[in-house]
Order: C-alpha cells, then sequence, then structure tokens
C-alpha cells in the first residue's frame, strides 16, 4: 500500500530579528478549492451555499464564513474556499454538494497558508503590497487578489487586531519567505509552531 | 591646527554630542546636527572640489539641495558614494568623505590648465574643437574627454547593503515641512486627514530652522519643534524625515527616504534606503524656493555663497563661513541675511544692492555696515578662497573692499518642479519675479514660498489654507484654524540678471562651468529655445538639474534674443526631481532574487542526488544528475538516456502548465482553441493538441486529457504556460462568454512524475501494487485515469515524449517528495534512473518531437510536420490566418531530420543550411538547426533543423555553415524520428 509522507508549503518557515513585529503560523491541514459558478447558476450557487453552509455567498472581494468554512470572493463567479475542520475528502464533498451549480478544484496542495498578524504587520505589508490595508479602505472580511515581490498573492483581513490570511503559490513558498523575512526581520519575525 | 568658524553659542547642533569626522584624510570635529558641509565650514575649510570643465577652485555654496558645487564621495569601497551634496550629508562619527575632480587635492589640481584652454572650452566645444580628423573621435577625443571631466567614480564594487520598497497610502501628502508644509499638515491633520508630511532634511522646519523670527511669541525653530511635537501625537499623521519626493505620476508620487545613509553601517535587517510609492488623494507642495544667485565677472571664487545659506549656517549651525563678510543684493532678503549674520556675531563689512532705492526700514538692517545703492559688484580677487570684491558704483566709480566671504541675492526661484512632472510647465510670473505653476497634476495645491508667498507670514497663513482645503476636498468638515502669528517682514526684490565688469568669467552654471559669454554664444549661433540652449551648453543639467541655474541662464537668453522671459520659457522639469540610486528601484530584487523563484516538490530529493538545476522560467529544474566519479555533463546524460531506453528511469515534469477545465461546453471550447479536434475525446483518454495564434503561428503544444465529463486536464509547455492560461481566460470572457466553461490553473496542484521506459510498468505495478490495474489492456497508450491510493488522490497518464513505453503519475504537491522518493525506493530492483531535462530533450530529440526551439513563434503546423492535424471540419482560432500564401508556401522550411556525413562531428544549434552546391548567402539559405544531441542510441550526434522543402530531401547530402563557431560540414536530410518509427515502444 502506497503511503506518502506530507510536506506542508512553509516547512521552511522560522524566526529572524528581534521583537515580535510580526508573527506568522502555518495553516496546515487546510482543505482549499477554486469554486466557479457554471454558467447561468449563480443564483442557485448562492442558495446552496446558504443551504449547505449557511454562509452569504459574497458577491465581491468580500470573505465570510462559519466557523470552519470559508468562501472568499476573488473574482467574478470565483471564489477561494477554505475549510479548517479537517473533514475527509472535504473538496470532493463540496463538489457533490454543488454537483451541476458550480466547478470545484482542489487547491489544497497549490497555496501555502499563513496567518499573520503583529504589532508591525501593516508596516510589513506596505512592503510588498500595493494595497491600501487601512482599517478605513480594507476592514476587516475584504479580500484582495494581489502581488508581492511579483508573486501572485490572495489575502483577506480577519480581524482588525489586525490578523491576515495569505495564500501564495506553493512552489513560491521559498521566495515568499525571502521578502517576508528581509521585509519583517528588522521588527521581528515570529515563527508561531 | 585650522581655526575654528563655530560660534560659542547658539544654533540647532548638539554640542555635548561631538563627533569625528575625515575629509580627504585629514580629521575634523563636528557635533551631532551639523551636515558635512557645516562641519567643514565650521573647520574653516570652503574650499572643497574642483569644478566639472576648468578645474576651478570651488567652494560649498548653498546649505541645501540645490547645492552645484561641494560634490564629494562619501565613505569608501564598496559603500563609496559619489556626487552626494555635503550640503545634505548629516554627519556621523567616523564619516569619511573625499572631494571629486581634482588631482592630487582641491588645494593644488595639476587639470587646472585646463583654464588656460578656457576659450576653447566654451559652449558647444565638443562639436567644434574635436572635428577632425574623423579617426580621432572614438579613439583620442572621446577617452580623452571622458577622462579628464567627469565626476566622481563608482566603487566598481557589490553594494553590501540593502533596499527596499513600500507603500503608503493618504489623504493628503504634504511635500516639505517648512513654514507652509508644518501649517497644512497640522490643518489636515487636526481636521482628521491621513496626512503624509515628507521632509528631505532631517529635522523638520525649513527655513525656520535658519530664521530668528517668531511665530506665535517661540522662536522659528520653536515652533517648528511643537509643530512637530503635535503632529506626533495625531495617530492619523506619518512624519517621513530624511524623504525626499522625486516624482509626481498618476495619482501617484515617488519619494526616497535615506534610512541609513546618516549612519556608517546600516543596522542588522534595516535598508540603506526605502523607495515609497505614495498613493495620495490630495497633495500640498510646500517645496519652499531657492535663492537665486548673481551673475557678475568672478563670481564663482570659494567664498561667495548664497545670502540665505550664510544665514542658514549662523543660525542653525552655529557657524560663520568667513570673517569678514560682504552682501550684494538685488532683494530685501540680502539686508535681512545682513541682519541676522550680524546678530550671530559676524562682520558684515558691506552691502552692496543694486538697486537705487531700498527703503529705510530694510536698510536699518545692516546696522553700522557701509551701504552702497544702485551698485554692483564688479570683479572679485583670490584664487582658493575670496580675499575682495570691487564694487561699482552708480556713479560709476570702482572701489576695493578686503572680504573673504560674499553673500548673494537674487531673489527666490519657487521649486515647482514636481508640479510639473504631469506635463505642465511654469510660466514667468512679472510681478512676483518667479515662475509659478498653474497647470498642475490632480488634487495638488502650492503653498508657500513655492506659491511665491514670500514672507513667513504669508506661507504659514497660504499653507494652513491648503491644509484646510485639502481636507474638505476628501470630504472632511472644516475645523477653525488657530491663526498663526509671525513676526512681518519686508519681502521687495528687483531681479537683475548679469553684472558687467571685469573681463573675468561670470558664471551662470557652476556645476556645468557655464557662463554668460556661453549663453550669450549659444543664441548667437543660433540655439535660441531654451530646450536647445540647455543641450548646447549644458546648463541646467547634472546632479542639481539647475536650480541654482536655469532661471539665470534663461532669463540672460532673453536678453540676448530680445524677447521677454516669459516669451522665452522654462525648460520641462521631469522625474526625478532629486537624484534616486538604482539600488533603490531594484528594492530587493537584485542578483537570485530578480526574479522569485519556484521549486519544484522533488528540489530537494534531487539536489540529495547531485542534480545539477536550470533555470526554466522561473523554476528551477534538474538538467542532470552526477553519479559518482562523472565530471563532464555528457557523459551523465547519455548514462540517463541509456537507463530509460533499457529500464527505466524517473523525471518530476511538474513544471508544465496544467489547467483544468470544467463545465459542459469543454469540448466545444477545445474544439476552437486547438488545430485538431478534441468534442470526440472519451472520458479516461488523452490526445495531443497544437493551437495557433491569431496570426496563424504555433503558439504552444501539449496534451489535454478528459478526466470526467465535465473536467478536462490541459498541460502547456513550462514557459507558456502563462500566456495559455491568459489566452485561454481572454478567449472565454472575451471571444465565447456564452460557453460553460470554467479554468483555473492546477500547475501548482500537482506534482507530476514521468516514468519512462521498457520497466516503466514494472515500477508503477510495484508503487501501486493491487491499487490500480496498469496491465497494456487495462490502461492503453493514451488512457488516463484518477483514483485513490487510501485517502490520496492519483492522477495517472499514459504519455510519453521520450518515445518509451511512458507514464505520468501525479499527486497532490504536498506528497510530490515521498512520491519520488517512492518511485526511487520501488524501483531499485528494476535500476531505476532519475534524469533531468537534458536527457529530456535528447530523447525528445531522437524521438523527433517538436519543443521550444521548433515552437520558436515563426512556425506554422505544416512546418514542424503537424499540418495533416488542421481539422478541415471545424473552424479554429488562427485557421483563417495560417491559410494565407505565405504560410501555405511549400518552399517554407520544414522539419526534417540532420546527421553528420562524417560521424564524428558535431552538431550545433543555429547552423545554417544550404544545398551542398551553393555558395552560402543570405539569398541561398534553406535554414538551419533548432535542435541537436548527441545520441546514445546512434552512438553519434544528431539534429532536427527547418529546412525548405525539407520532407521531400530526405537522403540528400546538404552543408550545414556556421561562421560563428568556425563549423562547415556535410549532413545527412533524413526522417525527423531516430527512435522507433513505428512506435511500437508505446504501445509495448
Amino acid at each position: 500500500m502506497l503511503d506518502l509522507a506530507y510536506i506542508s508549503a512553509f516547512s521552511g518557515l522560522r524566526s529572524i530579528g528581534d521583537g515580535r513585529g510580526v508573527i506568522a503560523r502555518e495553516r496546515r491541514g487546510i482543505a482549499i478549492a477554486t469554486v466557479m459558478a457554471r454558467k447561468g447558476q449563480g443564483t442557485a450557487l448562492a442558495a446552496a451555499v446558504k443551504e449547505h453552509f449557511d454562509i452569504n455567498l459574497p458577491l465581491g472581494p468580500h470573505g465570510s464564513g462559519s466557523v470552519s468554512t470559508s468562501f472568499l470572493g476573488t473574482g467574478p463567479g470565483r471564489w477561494l474556499v477554505t475549510h479548517d475542520a479537517g473533514t475527509p475528502r472535504f473538496v470532493e464533498r463540496l463538489a457533490q454538494q454543488l454537483e451541476g451549480l458550480a466547478s470545484v478544484v482542489d487547491q489544497s496542495d497549490g497555496v501555502g497558508l499563513l496567518r499573520l498578524t503583529g504589532p508591525a504587520l501593516l508596516d510589513v505589508l506596505a512592503k510588498g503590497v500595493a494595497v491600501d490595508l487601512n482599517t478605513t479602505a480594507f476592514p476587516a472580511g475584504s479580500v484582495a487578489v494581489t502581488q508581492i515581490a511579483h508573486m501572485g498573492v490572495t489575502l483577506w483581513k480577519v480581524d482588525e487586531t489586525p490578523t491576515f490570511h495569505i495564500a501564495i503559490a506553493r512552489s513560491m513558498a521559498g521566495s515568499f519567505l525571502h521578502w517576508l523575512e528581509a521585509s519583517a526581520a528588522v521588527t521581528g519575525l515570529v515563527a508561531d509552531g | 591646527m585650522s581655526i575654528s568658524r563655530r560660534l560659542a553659542s547658539g544654533g540647532l547642533i548638539d554640542r555635548s554630542r561631538p563627533l569625528n569626522f575625515t575629509f580627504d584624510g585629514k580629521t575634523y570635529g563636528g557635533y551631532a546636527g551639523d551636515t558635512l558641509a557645516s562641519a567643514l565650514l565650521a573647520n574653516d575649510t570652503m574650499l572643497v572640489g574642483r569644478s566639472f570643465k576648468y578645474h576651478r577652485p570651488r567652494g560649498i555654496f548653498s546649505a541645501g539641495p540645490e547645492e552645484p558645487n561641494a560634490l564629494v564621495t562619501l565613505r569608501s569601497g564598496p559603500r563609496a558614494e559619489p556626487n552626494t551634496k555635503a550640503t545634505t550629508i548629516e554627519l556621523f562619527d567616523g564619516l569619511k568623505a573625499s572631494s571629486q575632480n581634482c588631482w592630487p587635492s582641491p588645494q593644488f589640481d595639476l587639470r587646472a590648465v585646463h583654464q588656460l584652454a578656457g576659450p576653447l572650452l566654451n559652449a558647444g566645444f565638443y562639436y567644434k574643437t574635436f572635428m577632425w580628423p574623423a579617426a580621432f573621435w572614438e579613439k583620442f577625443y572621446e577617452p580623452a574627454i571622458r577622462a579628464s571631466a567627469g565626476l566622481g567614480a563608482l566603487s566598481g564594487l557589490d553594494d553590501p547593503d540593502t533596499y527596499e520598497k513600500s507603500h503608503a497610502f493618504c489623504d493628503l501628502l504634504v511635500i516639505g515641512a517648512g513654514p507652509a508644509g508644518l501649517a497644512a499638515a497640522l490643518a489636515a491633520g487636526r481636521a482628521g486627514a491621513r496626512v503624509i508630511l515628507a521632509e528631505e532634511d532631517f529635522v523638520l522646519g525649513g527655513r525656520l530652522l535658519g530664521d530668528t523670527a517668531q511665530i506665535d511669541g517661540v522662536s522659528a525653530a520653536s515652533w517648528a519643534a511643537l509643530a512637530e511635537a503635535e503632529l506626533g501625537t495625531l495617530p492619523n499623521v506619518r512624519i517621513l524625515k530624511r524623504t525626499a519626493v522625486f516624482g509626481a505620476y498618476d495619482g501617484e508620487y515617488g519619494a526616497i527616504e535615506r534610512v541609513s545613509d546618516h549612519l556608517q553601517v546600516p543596522p542588522p535587517f534595516v535598508p540603506r534606503q526605502r523607495l515609497w510609492k505614495i498613493v495620495a488623494r490630495q497633495c500640498v507642495l510646500a517645496a519652499g524656493a531657492q535663492e537665486r544667485p548673481l551673475v557678475f565677472p568672478g563670481n564663482d571664487r570659494p567664498g561667495i555663497m548664497l545670502a540665505s545659506a550664510l544665514r542658514t549656517y549662523a543660525n542653525r549651525f552655529g557657524v560663520t563661513p568667513g570673517r569678514r563678510i560682504a552682501i550684494f543684493t538685488t532683494s530685501d532678503y540680502g539686508w535681512r541675511s545682513a541682519f541676522e549674520l550680524q546678530k550671530a556675531g559676524a562682520e558684515i563689512a558691506v552691502v552692496v544692492d543694486a538697486r537705487a532705492e531700498v527703503s529705510p526700514e530694510v536698510r536699518k538692517l545692516a546696522g553700522n555696515a557701509p551701504q552702497f545703492l544702485g551698485a554692483h559688484v564688479s570683479d572679485t580677487s583670490g584664487y582658493r578662497r575670496l580675499t575682495g570684491i570691487t564694487i561699482t558704483d552708480s556713479a560709476g566709480k570702482t572701489r576695493r573692499v578686503a572680504v573673504d566671504t560674499l553673500g548673494v541675492s537674487g531673489g527666490w526661484s519657487p521649486s515647482i518642479g514636481i508640479a510639473t512632472h504631469l506635463g505642465g510647465k511654469g510660466s514667468w510670473a512679472e510681478e512676483q519675479s518667479a515662475f509659478l505653476c498653474d497647470e498642475r497634476p490632480p488634487g495638488m495645491q502650492i503653498a508657500g514660498a513655492a506659491a511665491a508667498q514670500w514672507t513667513l507670514a504669508q506661507a504659514l497663513e497660504n499653507g494652513a489654507l491648503a491644509g484646510a482645503k485639502a481636507a474638505s476636498q476628501v470630504g472632511l468638515g472644516l475645523q477653525a484654524q488657530k491663526s498663526i502669528v509671525a513676526s512681518d517682514e519686508a519681502s521687495g526684490a528687483t531681479p537683475m540678471w548679469l553684472f558687467k565688469g571685469s573681463r573675468r568669467k561670470a558664471f551662470v552654471d557652476l556645476q556645468n562651468d557655464v557662463t554668460a559669454t556661453d549663453v550669450a554664444l549659444a543664441a548667437q549661433e543660433g540655439f535660441r529655445s531654451v530646450e536647445q540652449l540647455k543641450r548646447y551648453t549644458t546648463l541646467g543639467m547634472a546632479t542639481d538639474q539647475g536650480k541654482t541655474s536655469n532661471v539665470n541662464g534663461l532669463a540672460i537668453l532673453a536678453g540676448e534674443i530680445r524677447k521677454t522671459i516669459a516669451e522665452t520659457g522654462a525648460t520641462r522639469a521631469r522625474p526625478p526631481h532629486v537624484p534616486v540610486a538604482i539600488g533603490a528601484f531594484a528594492g530587493l530584487h537584485s542578483g537570485k532574487h530578480f526574479k522569485p523563484t519556484r521549486l519544484t516538490s522533488s528540489h530537494a530529493a534531487s539536489a540529495a542526488l547531485n542534480a545539477t538545476f536550470v533555470e526554466a522560467g522561473q523554476w528551477m529544474r534538474a538538467q542532470w544528475f552526477n553519479a559518482p566519479g562523472e565530471n563532464d555533463w555528457l557523459t551523465s546524460v547519455t548514462r540517463e538516456v541509456k537507463a530509460v531506453r533499457s529500464t527505466v528511469g524517473i523525471c518530476d515534469v511538474s513544471t508544465l502548465g496544467k489547467i483544468a477545465l470544467c463545465g459542459s461546453d469543454v469540448g466545444t471550447f477545445l474544439d476552437r482553441v486547438y488545430i485538431n479536434t478534441f468534442s470526440t475525446l472519451p472520458v479516461g483518454k488523452v490526445r495531443y493538441g497544437v493551437m495557433l495564434r491569431e496570426d496563424g503561428f504555433v503558439m504552444d503544444d501539449g496534451t489535454t486529457a478528459h478526466l470526467t465529463a465535465d473536467h478536462w486536464v490541459m498541460t502547456t509547455t513550462t514557459v507558456n504556460a502563462g500566456k495559455v492560461m491568459q489566452h485561454l481566460e481572454y478567449c472565454h470572457q472575451v471571444l465565447w462568454p456564452e460557453l460553460d466553461v470554467q479554468t483555473v490553473s492546477v500547475t501548482e496542484q500537482w506534482a507530476q512524475v514521468a516514468v519512462a521506459g521498457p520497466k516503466s510498468r514494472d515500477l508503477l505495478q510495484a508503487l501501486l501494487g493491487d491499487a490500480f490495474d496498469v496491465s497494456n489492456e487495462a490502461f492503453p497508450y493514451l488512457a488516463c485515469a484518477e483514483f485513490h491510493v487510501g485517502n490520496i488522490p492519483l492522477r495517472l497518464f499514459r504519455v510519453s515524449f521520450s518515445g518509451e513505453l511512458a507514464y505520468e503519475i501525479a499527486v497532490p504537491a504536498g506528497y510530490g517528495e515521498a512520491l519520488f522518493n517512492a518511485l526511487m525506493q520501488a524501483g531499485k530492483p528494476l535500476g531505476v534512473t532519475p534524469y533531468g531535462t537534458e536527457a529530456l530533450s535528447v530523447m525528445r530529440i531522437e524521438k523527433g518531437h517538436v519543443a521550444g526551439s521548433e515552437l520558436n513563434g515563426q512556425t506554422v503546423a505544416r512546418d514542424l510536420g503537424l499540418g495533416r492535424m488542421m481539422s478541415a471540419k471545424k473552424d479554429y482560432i488562427g485557421r483563417t490566418m495560417a491559410a494565407r500564401e505565405a504560410l501555405v508556401d511549400s518552399n517554407r522550411p520544414t522539419l526534417v531530420g540532420l546527421r553528420p556525413v562524417d560521424r564524428s562531428h558535431r552538431l550545433r544549434n543555429g547552423a545554417l543550411l544550404f544545398a551542398r552546391d551553393v555558395t552560402p548567402a543570405p539569398d541561398t539559405n534553406a535554414g538551419f538547426i533548432t535542435s541537436t544531441a548527441f545520441s546514445p542510441d546512434h552512438n553519434h550526434w544528431i539534429g532536427l533543423g527547418l529546412l525548405a522543402r525539407g520532407p521531400e530531401r530526405h537522403g540528400e547530402i546538404i552543408r550545414a555553415w556556421d561562421p560563428v563557431r568556425s563549423g562547415d560540414y556535410e549532413l545527412e536530410v533524413v526522417d525527423p524520428v531516430f527512435v522507433d518509427a513505428e512506435g511500437a515502444r508505446l504501445r509495448a
């Protein structure tokens, strides 16, 4: 029986510098899927999402979620769904639940996920993100599909602490960490867990 | 021991923090709060360099970023920074600086002989003097000119420091923290606006720092400190010191923050400089104004300075640059400077005003100093330091006064450069004797001296109004503003552009050694537009961009061509307003971090197997694996190919683009983007496809698998993955939005490994056991399947690039490394060999498969031997254009196989192909070699090429001509498929 060990995208995450300006934790074991509305099924899809997850499907660059599942608007008719309750084969189940209404494509391994927080976070993110992340322009729940240091990222503000979740293509995890370390070390980057 | 010119008290320096520094190897002392210029002046060091063309001794001229003379090289070794203005260098302990453009020293410069050649070095001398003979241009004149002119030199060493970028967003960007800028920031900040206040200097205050005026009952400098303290308490205000805004762009401003330039070495993790992109809804340009010098004979001697700079050195730095100071002015400010200098304890020897009438209140400012009205300075003396001036009075009588310092004041030029970056231009306002800017970037106001609001009271009021207006523009309520009370001052000025006198040179541009005579000569020779004048004479070029010379230059030009200044106009200022290091624009992206690097999941495992990696786009791929004892790449690659052809090899192919296509109309969609038909492809099958650009040329190729009814997965070449994804999105969103198709990249989701060779099936069986039946019957050539082993989803494709029995197996990328290792483990008994992109390439060339070298953007499907795939039963992108006459010409170079007649000969890519009996020439060229490889199967080099009428010429001997690498040899044209032409191995 084939038994393969799993390596997460950000296994190279480490602390650097003095201080606790940014605290980073890799979100492991999260099921991630791209959900794309089928032609003409937007309304029915929203109803199905409401029914199965009690979530109002966001129709813009926002996230909405229940305890374990979040739908993040990443484009017209397109969402990034994350699920952190460890339900086996969650993406397959989601595809069945939304059968005929949306195409569901597994991305659980395609992106690495980080949870970032800390007092220096906004200053550090400003070194890469050309989007105004201030509360007035980017309140909690906002989602941006943008780039950091020439790498595509999806980031969403979870709360006003502030806490951000950020998704980066797996193959670029090393280059992303280079940017994060170079940008956050001055105020201290703490790898948490 | 040099004389100290430091005043006993006063100034904004911190006398409790003495600092040591070195200039040209000599050690001096200064204080925290000094600039290099103020510290040098305090040590009675005025002469700091030599001029650009004539190598004339030059001294410190200003106290700010407009400095034309005092350019030094800061630091040494890899951190050396040439052309740095001593007037803006913040002094730090251990600072080392050296003079430039002189040898051996600024005191004694051998190149000063250039002054003797002065008559030859006038405007346009390059074009006039170095004309004949033409053979000397490149070999003699240019090297000679370059060696003797120019400023500082780069170290040529790698910069050890880092640079970074940052983004900021605000309601209001205030550029400049002088009186107007501070007032604007306070007004908008108090109203609740998000404000960024950017100041180039390391202390806020601008002219307030050099002034003894009173504001709200306290000294100007104290008021600036109080304003800074209040701004610091406002959470919506951010102060960026040492930050120069250098450009206005569409809705954005560029700024450079000199984070560590005032430190010996940046602390750990701190960049030297930070490049800011500031997105501002409103902007107040409060960059102040620059005092204009006066143009008169001998006006460049060390000791002749801007009068306002003298005032700044006295009040801000507690330094009097000279013993006996004269003032030459055409404005009330000159008198004010005389007053302030006297107050600080300096001796004013004489005040010369070119205006015939000056009000008694202003004249009182000079105290007991002798005064001359309607007079001018007509000559100066002294070589390394000014020793005296000659005054010509209103009656034409001359007298000489011994002074070591002369302050000049010709009125003020508003600093409006940034306001003109989006295409506006300054226009001459006669009343204010200044260029003002009406056409500004959207959302920008100009306040204070930059808007010719000359007096302190005007600047403060004007700035506060601008700040309040900006706040209301972004929807914030108007706040009642506290009025700011400042002491009154006179601001009369009458510009006078050129004073005649002795035959000495009267300099307009000190940095470029452009004289009034040069300007006149340019006008006489027909260079009558300001832009022509600038380029012909170099007036206003280089590091100071003519901040002290432009207005004087064009005013003199106007006089020469008998036009008004308004008619003559000004040159256009373009970004950057101040010099910005290239390293700051690169930020973190230098060296191997120039672009992000993408690593496959088997990267570490491959490295452990001694892989040599190669860049493929942003990816790093294993190129070959060094086995023990191997020390040349061809040995390794040949071994890998032989292993695949005889047993089994594995190769990470995750980097190929993978695109999921979902929806009920994917078949139709693919029919339209590929030249061949896909709608008929059953579930569980893979097909090779070719897609064209709109113009009919081949864009990319790859396989697409039909996984389930509504789910397909396309592969693209590694390099074109992004382009194909973009193309598909365009096709769907723009051309055929009616189709039920959804696309998303899954390149990152799946780690995919090619398993190739006659034993590949055995290897997969060993790996998968009973989980999946890989027999030829159950899983024939071009089959695909998706299944689970435990909770791990797997995808299997029976495709082959090598021409052998082969599969590609995919798992979610988190399991990628484990899969690679499991294949190595399971394949041990079979002799499994990892292979890299070189072996992959050898095998595809042997098999006659086209790749990047053939899909070069200039080939159509027929050229690649793929013409038969072009369906006649359907329409697809590129179909019509591919039918153009030139693209169906039977003479087009078409894919062939090539082998050397002399089998020992090495083939090289790019060699040109000719018929055997023709002379190589462009019109006899019949094609070229696209790909070459040493074929272990044939034991000689083989190649693929594009040859005119190729398929008809199999068996013909042709000539390969490779003049670049001295190659000229014969080739036999053969079928491009060198191994297993029948394809039996694929289907085994």
